[in-house]
């Protein structure tokens, strides 16, 4: 008895830390929940990088890392998976398209010079000095008030665009962004000092393209292009309408269960649905301190969970039923009832921790989140099942015989029918049966 | 003899070959679809496959009006004429007594499944701006979208996952049973998962129902959920040849097992529906279709356990026996 009030208490303190941890941290809700944004962006192969190396691809990360950050959203992810692809989730973006925009632009600046083909067709051809010679780009404004994006060379490029410019004298020089032709102005000196500055052409910057620009430059250019293979994006709205959805459904569920419980299986079914209370707490807890980020398909595994973690209960109050219809006193029943529905309830939830495994290792990130909530769950579930259940049962009944059948949903006339069980030395011992 | 808790046994033995008939009865309307899908469809899916497989972007509007099935067509011509290829259009109507606890006034989702539109695509404000044209303020409040190569790897993962669950399940079970009680809970499974499919086939052909990456998962849990069932009984069946193997014979074992594990198959399997059903009436519109999967999986996986894989390892039984005896 005396460690089954010690085990009351841990119980109790399990309780209270959780309560505590579900006040205190915060709940990650994932995208599909808040609104957002998630993409896959797949890089792509150039003529000049042929194959994506693990060194491309993490240039890549930190490329699209600084530009995700750039747009100003807290809890951004952005994450490589597989050899050749990147995973960006983006919570709450007020204007998605630009952010796409944004992320998926290679921004290659070239500087380019007028050439031409064998056939004598003219063409803009490269001449090495590229955004990677950038130090820095700001927006600024030229003498007639129009916006320009005003760049400045590092060592390197500063070399490499005089003596361009030296070269280009009287001629045309190109710039180039990510394939288009921003403006070609003449050069009329070489220009020294690692400082130059874009105007828009003819029709000019509007303002917003001007910044995006610099933005973009002030970035860093992607070393190859992504483009987006996969997306999903849920808007706000959507997002709390499904949680307010599933907070309802959930709350039904949970109340209908627990409800069932009672209705059929009387005083263990209180017990039960105490134990389930308990066992919402600690999962959610749980979910709070990992942290596991709450999907819609989580939830729905959350919820599902819980139908299933009273299967734990049920498969032990069948058990002790079935004991005390053999007219076994109150704490032989219950010991017993717990210890043979052990095995089934072992075997069975393992193989749901199977699938869940493998869901978890294979799946998608919306499966991810399905498969860790419904394993935690299955495991939580033992846990209530086996010691918080038992060891309210036995606080409860006691040792004594069973004078009130009707607790447990039991007629008078059912106990102590024939059972012929007949338990080894081994079991008697662990069951507690005095002969 | 074994106390069952009840006076009249389910006699699962006995009337072996009307629950293997049940079960045909059950499963052959889906198996007939999935192949007469296999057989029309162009990609030779025997479900109706959504764009997670296929490769395609999906719009949602949320409108403030609800909508008749009419607009179906009405919007399908107008997107086609400003250039939008084979646009596949659904409505959603939400249920308005839900609404009232969320602040949103959306009461008709327009979802509009299109090729797979690309970076350099301007369809997207296409089809926007003849919504807008056509409806009083659609709010655009999901896009999924999933290139034509992602697609394939997904439904190559999908596939990879089955069959590891299925390998996974089989090697537990034969490591805690003996072997043939694992190909009977495969054979359960194989016989449930038939099932949910043959129903979506059908769902597919009458109302359009596609399956999607969620499937796959619904589909997986109640692969778990049906071995879960499962073992229960034979678990039962185990214990119970332990004590009475010698007073009674494999038939009777069978029989009082599942009789004893009767209320608990029952009573499990309602919890988890009264869960599911609460999720399916009042739970988001998105995964209606994952929920719906996972309650017939448990209606079925609930019957399989019961009728199906028990009647299967007594059947064994009895040929082994003939065997042996001759």
């Amino acid at each position: 008895m005396k460690n089954k009030i010690l085990m009351f208490w841990f119980i109790v303190l399990i309780v209270i830390v959780s309560t505590i941890l579900i006040f205190v941290k915060p709940t990650k809700l994932g995208l599909d929940l808040v609104g957002g944004s998630r993409l896959v962006l797949e890089a792509e192969t150039t003529e000049t990088i042929a194959k994506i190396t693990p060194e491309v691809m993490s240039r890549l990360q930190i490329a699209i890392e600084q530009r995700v950050n750039k747009l100003g959203v807290a809890e951004t992810v952005v994450q490589q998976i597989g050899d050749k692809r990147l995973l960006v989730e983006i919570p709450n973006v007020t204007d998605l398209k630009e952010a796409k925009a944004f992320i998926g632009e290679t921004a290659q600046l070239e500087f380019k010079k007028e050439g031409k083909l064998p056939d004598g067709t003219p063409v803009w051809i490269s001449t090495g000095l590229t955004g990677r010679d950038l130090t820095k780009s700001t927006l600024s404004t030229d003498a007639s008030g129009q916006w320009v994006v005003a760049l400045e060379f590092n060592a390197d490029g500063a070399k490499k665009f005089a003596d361009l410019t030296k070269e280009l004298v009287g001629k045309p020089m190109a710039i180039f962004f990510d394939g288009d032709l921003i403006s070609a102005p003449n050069v009329n000196e070489a220009i020294y000092g690692g400082h130059a500055q874009i105007s828009g052409g003819n029709s000019g910057f509007a303002y917003d393209e001007a910044e995006r620009m610099v933005n973009l430059l002030n970035a860093g250019a992607l070393p190859v292009p992504a483009k987006i293979v996969e997306e999903n994006t849920v808007g706000p709205t959507l997002g709390a309408d499904s949680v307010a959805k599933s907070q309802k459904a959930g709350a039904i569920g949970l109340s209908l269960v627990m409800v069932f419980m009672i209705l059929y299986y009387r005083a263990p079914g209180v017990i039960a649905d105490i134990a389930l209370v308990i066992y919402s707490l600690i999962l959610f807890a749980l979910f709070k301190t990992i942290p596991v980020t709450l999907t819609l398909a989580g939830i729905a595994g959350f919820i599902l969970s819980v139908g299933m973690a009273v299967d734990a209960n049920i498969l032990i109050f069948e058990r002790t039923k079935e004991e005390l219809r053999a007219g076994r006193n109150l704490f032989t029943a219950i010991n017993s009832g717990f210890d043979r529905a052990f095995t089934s309830i072992f075997d069975s939830n393992m193989t749901t921790i199977i699938t869940c495994t493998i869901l978890y290792l294979l799946g998608t990130s919306v499966v991810k989140g399905f498969a860790l909530t419904l394993a935690l769950g299955v495991m939580v579930s033992m846990f209530s099942a086996i010691t918080v259940t038992k060891n309210f049962m036995h606080l409860v009944f006691g040792t004594g015989e069973l004078k009130h059948p009707a607790l447990f949903g039991l007629r008078k006339d059912e106990i102590g029918q024939s059972y012929e069980a007949v338990e080894t030395k081994r079991e008697k011992a662990r069951f507690g049966i005095l002969d | 003899m074994i106390n069952t808790g009840r006076k009249n046994l389910l006699q699962i033995v006995k009337f072996r070959w009307l629950w293997m008939a049940c079960s045909a009865l059950l499963l052959i309307p889906g198996i007939i679809a999935m192949i007469y899908s296999s057989v029309t469809y162009s990609n030779h899916a025997p479900m109706k496959v959504g764009i997670d497989y296929t490769g395609g972007t999906i719009l949602q509007y949320g409108l403030e009006q609800k909508l008749e099935n009419s607009d179906i067509t009405k919007t399908r011509n107008s997107l086609q004429s400003v250039g939008i290829e084979n646009p596949y259009i659904q409505i959603l109507n939400v249920n308005t007594e839900q609404q009232n606890n969320t602040e949103s006034n959306i009461s008709s989702i327009i979802s509009i499944r299109t090729k797979f539109i690309d970076k350099d695509s301007n369809d997207q404000d296409k089809i926007t701006e003849q919504l807008q044209k056509d409806y009083n303020n659609p709010e655009l409040i999901s896009v999924s979208s999933v290139g034509p190569t992602m697609g394939k790897e997904l439904f190559k993962n999908s596939l990879i996952a089955l069959t590891l669950a299925i390998l996974g399940i089989i090697a537990y079970l034969s490591f805690r049973f003996r072997f043939d009680y694992a190909l009977a809970a495969i054979l359960g499974l194989v016989h449930d998962v038939l099932f949910v499919c043959g129903v979506f086939s059908i769902l597919g052909l009458v109302y359009n129902v596609q399956i999607d990456g969620l499937f796959v998962t619904a589909i997986l849990t109640v692969i778990g959920f049906s071995v879960h069932d499962t073992i229960v009984v034979f678990d039962r069946i185990r214990e119970n040849l332990r004590y009475y193997s010698k007073k009674m014979s494999f038939g009777e074992i069978v029989d009082a097992s599942v009789n004893q594990t009767l209320a608990r198959s029952i009573n499990t399997s309602i919890t988890t529906l009264i869960t599911l059903l609460a999720l399916y009436f009042f739970g988001g519109v998105t995964t209606r279709d994952f929920v719906l999967c996972m309650i017939l999986g448990i209606l079925i996986g609930t019957y399989s356990s019961i009728f199906f894989c028990s009647m299967l390892v007594d059947f064994w039984n009895d040929k082994k026996t003939a065997v042996q005896a001759a």
